[in-house]
């Protein structure tokens, strides 16, 4: 999957997909846009993850800890935590919600549809 | 890949640059954004290059902007560096401008009369009236001091550069959102 995303969904669904990917296992700030990359989303850019990574610190639901690098600066390592946790659910919920609501309307036939 | 002397060049470039536009950002956390974003970019440009990871990370404005709203929010907020800047600098320009204008006057009143002592009524609304005493090389000053218009002057200046009036719209949203909730 490496067509480009829309940016403005990307940007509302960014926080979900760092709370899944935390959740997974711990990583810090760059390893994170690469896992993202990985996963397809090529045209997230840094200057977004690490300021989102920041809001997710301060709302506190993750938590950091520094670990040295071999071969540069200490690595920040984000995790979830306990309400990390708990927002990472209720926001897949709430994504399942209008996932399911979005595809509910786009799988009614469209009238030039029904006419073919 | 090895990053070479001008590659962290540019990269510190940015950081600085970054980090004179977050100011307003809590210390710590500003000195923790400014290490990370470092050593952040230090890893992408041994990866893919530093002039791509300078251009994945966008310019120090843009992401500075992500950073204050990820701290306060997307509301307009105000910029407590602004405030203090203007603070600061304000005092120390209009003490420049009042004292030059009194040395002016000192310097006319000596040319005309030599010794003596002169009253000034200072600058209108901006100064109280002083009394220059000139005796010889001396020159002895009493009163100047600012009137309640200057003092107003440069509590409006600070509220305009700090741009405080949106700690009170701020304020009476976060009311309005308790009181919704």
């Amino acid at each position: 999957m490496t067509e480009s995303h829309d940016p403005q969904l990307l940007k509302g669904v960014l926080s979900l997909l760092l709370l899944h990917l935390l959740a997974e296992r711990e990583s810090y700030g760059y390893e994170v846009v690469q896992r993202l990359q990985a996963a397809g989303f090529a045209d997230v850019l840094e200057g977004s993850v690490y300021p989102a990574l920041n809001r997710l610190l301060r709302e506190g639901r993750v938590q950091t800890r520094l670990v040295p690098s071999p071969g540069g600066p200490a690595r920040k390592y984000y995790r979830l935590t306990g309400d990390g946790q708990r927002a990472l659910a209720e926001s897949t919920a709430a994504w399942d919600r209008h996932v399911a609501g979005v595809r509910a309307v786009l799988s009614r036939p469209l009238p030039s549809m029904q006419g073919a | 890949m090895a990053i070479g002397w001008f590659d962290r060049l540019r990269i510190e470039r940015l950081v600085w640059m970054l980090d004179q536009q977050i100011y307003d950002l809590p210390r710590a956390r500003r000195i923790a954004t400014r290490r990370e974003v470092r050593a952040n970019l230090l890893e992408a440009s041994a990866d893919v290059g530093t002039t791509e990871a300078l251009r994945r990370i966008g310019g120090s404005r843009g992401l500075a902007e992500q950073y204050l709203v990820a701290e306060f929010g997307d509301r307009p907020r105000p910029s407590w560096i602004g405030a203090i800047y203007a603070a600061g600098l304000t005092p120390l320009l209009l003490n420049y401008l009042l004292s030059e204008v009194t040395n002016g006057f000192t310097d006319g009143v000596r040319a005309a009369h030599g010794s003596g002592t002169f009253a000034f009524d200072g600058v209108a609304y901006l100064q109280h009236a002083l009394t220059v005493t000139v005796s010889g090389s001396e020159v002895a000053l009493s009163g100047g001091s600012w009137t309640p218009w200057t003092y107003a002057i440069w509590l409006l200046i600070v509220i305009f550069a700090g741009r405080l009036w949106r700690l009170r719209r701020r304020s009476s949203q976060v009311r309005a959102g308790a009181t919704d909730d």
